[in-house]
């Protein structure tokens, strides 16, 4: 009996020994060799690596504990893709020494975060996230700056650039290689459905779109809710007052619009909201219904302070013309609708004059400063004043108001 | 063991000083670490409070927290409930007094207090339950080799089929967590990405699993009888759980990883063997609970009321497991508080209370320690109430955040959503904290221990966790 009783312990040891083994050769190494076989079927001929500035990124994002209220995760359910875009393929980790795939989520997953937002969006938002999200959480990371969120120190440059890798490789791929990934991919149907199924490879709803349909707009009965909206949404860069003077404004080039001397069509507003602004810091917010948005576009107008407008003599408007037609067309258009030849080379599109009407001192100070973070350069030394001013009132009657219906 | 008659017939040597300096060392990291727990969450509720100091930034003292807690508390209670525990499983003593006074020297000056300035000052590794540098890894496995070497070898001194079942989980948990620390803190920076994540999963159920869990138990199942003044009920029950438990925990490892791009089929073997373990500890905890019998919900001897709702905790944290590990569950409450909540649950509920009881029951024991049982009582009111608000508080968060997530509204509502909860999770600190303080006051207060009762008490526990030790050594003398 007690030899009997001594070898079932023996036996029970080595068995509890080779469980332990089994769960590292089952739950590690034998599904490393399933991945390692799918990455080499689905995975681009030549992902790019991260540079070392990315690398030195990826270590300030490690240290700081970004992963543990940041997934880089898209789980193969449709409340993840949905929210965030096309599953997660096991290629796109590969550069991951060690993984940040991170277990519990405060703030969105940044699987797609790459193109998501704008570089000063990013800086702004670590300097200090609550002038740029009012509701957020995120610690702010000052150190990593010289005292300004335009002022990046190494540190915080090498962590933008990390940003702006995630879920860059697989974007670079696309369409081809997610035809090829899928294809290739040993997967079940349903997998596939959530690796490849979605229209969107990034779903994040702040990325912008340089173009895009974009909801029509109402007018609304509340307007306390589009005032809730504005302030948690919009106040932290344009400013409670809409001067596009909130904290967050700070660090952003182009700065954000001072509303109260820009007047907009619905339209215009719809397709600022629904797609953000291509090239700035102005995010999508396409998680807002379209009547939260049409609150939004309210209170928006609201800002705008009409001024009595003046009448001129046709000799200043035919010089506007002249001017306009000279050396702001190509870019602005022939009818001001910010379609000119040289529109779509810009990153930052050009004004449409049809759709928004600066005051004249917004229009006049464009002309004479040009506008921070955009291609429009300071006329002064090309232009007289007299032909500075003309211009600047002509651009303003390409303004193609709202029907009064909807004006109001 | 073959004592003269006149003196005490079974006594085993303990370590009197590591005893102490471990379980001093335990209450003064684990002080610090809630209070690393409670900075971080104050975080969550009011962001800007440290006005932007990097080491006192919300990623920084989360790895110290969770580190602290594990490493510091309660392996050093560990340490010193062993230091009691394992020359009366054996009646041999602990390998050597001064590997012991290098283990405690390593354990806390070498892997505990710098592996917490290096987080702070941002060296640091982004795995659960493997924050600290890899440098401090390589202390931390030479200080296990150590551990193996001075409380394995007692128990091999003896005929197997003699050993109670602490001993087993003993040497189960210092084998296994030598095997597992070194695959969860240095391969997943060697193998990228997923293939990396597979091995880190793993890591996070076995330093729970494989290293707290068998402990804590061995801590339960040791003061049971040893308070109750009656033997375990079952000793094949007990023996059937621990190798069940010793099969299925290391196979849990994937089910953090549901839904995810690791293979289907390794999920779902984790998400069965999740499953079984919960019938396991269904069977552990009956066993357990039927021991216990007779001595009511919440017993006199407050070590002894200590563990036995560390066993009803982990009957409720081990069903929690098994349940959210389902995929019907999982994919709503996976990445939400509700994980934070099961994760105090079972640290701060199981584990800490199995360990604050092994640690009164050995101080109350220890020649000269004084203890206060006065205050032990109030700890534990305090303790439990704190664990019961911040649990049931993290729950409801995490089904919130899952309503949330599963709508089509913008992420941020799910964040305005939480704040509430998480300021009563920072003040779940009060309770918590007070309850430790005075846990803390209590073993440092009170009445000095009375050498021949503890005399006396050793036997009587000796009788009933190594029957024929004792036996033969009464027969002997």
């Amino acid at each position: 009996m007690k030899r009997f009783l001594r070898m079932s312990y023996l036996v029970a040891s080595l068995g509890g020994l080779g469980f332990f083994a089994m769960s590292v050769l089952l739950l590690g190494v034998w599904p490393g060799r399933v991945l390692e076989h799918q990455i080499r079927a689905t995975s681009p001929s030549q992902p790019l690596p991260l540079s070392a500035s990315e690398t030195r990124g990826r270590a300030v994002y490690a240290r700081e504990g970004c992963a543990y209220c940041h997934t880089q995760q898209i789980r193969y359910l449709s409340r993840d893709v949905s929210r965030f875009g096309r599953a997660t393929l096991a290629w796109e980790t590969i550069f991951d020494y060690p993984q940040l795939w991170g277990t519990r989520r405060i703030g969105p997953d940044l699987s797609r975060e790459a193109v998501a937002r704008s570089s000063d969006w990013q800086l702004a938002h670590l300097y200090s996230p609550r002038n740029l999200v009012r509701d957020s959480v995120m610690p702010a990371f000052p150190w990593l700056f010289d005292g300004a969120p335009d002022r990046p120190r190494q540190e915080a440059r090498d962590l933008l650039a990390y940003l702006e890798t995630l879920g860059r490789d697989r974007a670079l791929a696309a369409p081809e290689g997610e035809a090829r990934a899928r294809a290739a991919c040993n997967c079940s149907d349903d997998e596939k459905r959530f690796a490849f199924g979605s229209p969107e490879l990034n779903a994040n709803p702040a990325t912008t779109r340089r173009k895009g349909d974009h909801p029509k707009l109402t007018l609304v009965q509340n307007p306390q809710h589009g005032q809730d909206l504005y302030a948690h949404d919009c106040a932290g860069c344009h400013g409670v007052r809409g001067l596009g003077d909130g904290p967050g404004a700070t660090g952003l080039h182009p700065r954000p619009v001072n509303f109260s001397e820009r007047q907009y069509t619905l339209d215009r507003l719809s397709a600022a909201l629904w797609n953000g602004v291509a090239g700035t810091a102005m995010p999508a917010w396409r998680d807002l219904s379209a009547e939260d948005l049409s609150a939004l576009a309210q209170v928006v107008r609201g800002f705008y302070a009409a001024q009595p407008e003046p009448t001129l003599p046709k000799d200043v408007l035919d010089l506007g013309a002249q001017v306009y037609g000279a050396h702001c067309a190509q870019c602005h258009g022939d009818k001001g609708a910010g379609d000119g030849s040289a529109a779509e080379q810009f990153p930052v599109p050009p004004t449409n004059f049809q759709a928004q009407r600066p005051s004249i001192a917004a229009s006049l100070r464009a002309l004479r400063n040009g506008v921070e973070g955009t291609p429009m350069a300071p006329w002064t030394s090309q232009l007289s004043e007299a032909e500075l001013s003309a211009a600047a009132y002509f651009v303003r009657g390409f303004f193609q108001a709202d029907p009064a219906a909807v004006r109001q | 063991m073959t004592g003269a008659a006149a003196t005490p017939v079974f006594k085993p040597r303990v370590e009197t000083r590591l005893v102490y300096a471990h379980g001093l060392a335990a209450i003064a990291v684990l002080l610090i670490s809630l209070l690393f727990g409670f900075l971080a969450s104050l975080q969550l509720v009011a962001p800007d409070s440290f006005g932007g100091m990097a080491w006192l930034s919300w990623g920084r003292l989360r790895y110290d927290h969770t580190q602290g807690i594990m490493l510091g508390w309660l392996a050093n209670a560990f340490f010193a409930f062993l230091y009691h525990a394992v020359p009366i499983l054996t009646g041999r003593p602990v390998t050597s007094g001064r590997l012991g006074l290098w283990l405690f020297g390593l354990w806390n000056f070498a892997i505990v207090l710098p592996g917490w300035i290096l987080v702070l000052g941002g060296f640091s590794q982004p795995l659960e339950w493997a924050e600290f540098p890899l440098v401090i890894d390589v202390f931390v496995v030479v200080a296990l080799v150590l551990a193996v070497i001075q409380f394995v070898p007692p128990f091999f001194s003896r005929e197997l089929e003699d050993l109670y079942v602490s001993s087993w989980y003993v040497i189960g948990g210092l084998i296994f967590t030598l095997l597992a620390y070194p695959m969860g803190n240095f391969v997943p920076e060697l193998i990228p990405g997923a293939r990396g994540a597979a091995f880190s999963g793993l890591w996070i159920h076995d330093a729970v699993g494989l290293f707290v869990t068998p402990l804590a138990l061995a801590i339960i199942y040791f003061v049971i009888p040893a308070a109750t003044g009656r033997p375990i009920f079952s000793h094949f029950l007990s023996m059937l759980g621990f190798w069940l438990l010793f099969f299925l925990y290391p196979l849990n490892g994937t089910h953090h990883y549901v839904f995810s791009v690791i293979p289907m089929s390794a999920q779902i073997g984790a998400i069965t063997a999740s499953t079984l373990l919960g019938v396991d500890v269904i069977l552990v905890v009956a066993n357990l609970l039927l021991s216990l019998r007779g001595a009511g919900w919440f017993p006199r001897d407050i070590g002894l009321r200590f563990v036995s709702t560390a066993t009803v905790l982990y009957l409720i944290v081990s069903i929690q497991g098994s349940v959210q590990a389902q995929m019907a569950v999982n994919q709503s409450v996976h990445f939400s508080d509700w994980v934070v909540g099961h994760s105090h649950l079972a640290m701060l509920g199981f584990a800490s209370f199995a360990a604050a009881g092994g640690l009164i029951h050995v101080w109350q024991r220890l020649p000269s320690a004084r203890s206060n049982p006065a205050l032990f009582n109030v700890s534990y009111w305090l303790l439990l109430a704190g664990v019961v608000m911040m649990v049931s508080d993290l729950t409801i968060a995490g089904l919130v955040e899952a309503h949330f997530w599963g709508s089509a509204a913008p992420w941020i509502e799910s964040v305005r959503a939480a704040r509430p909860y998480w300021l009563i999770r920072s003040l779940s600190f009060f309770p918590i904290a007070a309850g430790f303080l005075a846990l803390f006051a209590g073993l440092v207060t009170g009445e000095r221990g009375d050498e021949r009762r503890l005399q006396s008490g050793a036997e009587l526990t000796a009788a009933h966790v190594a029957p024929r030790l004792s036996r033969a050594a009464s027969e002997a003398s």
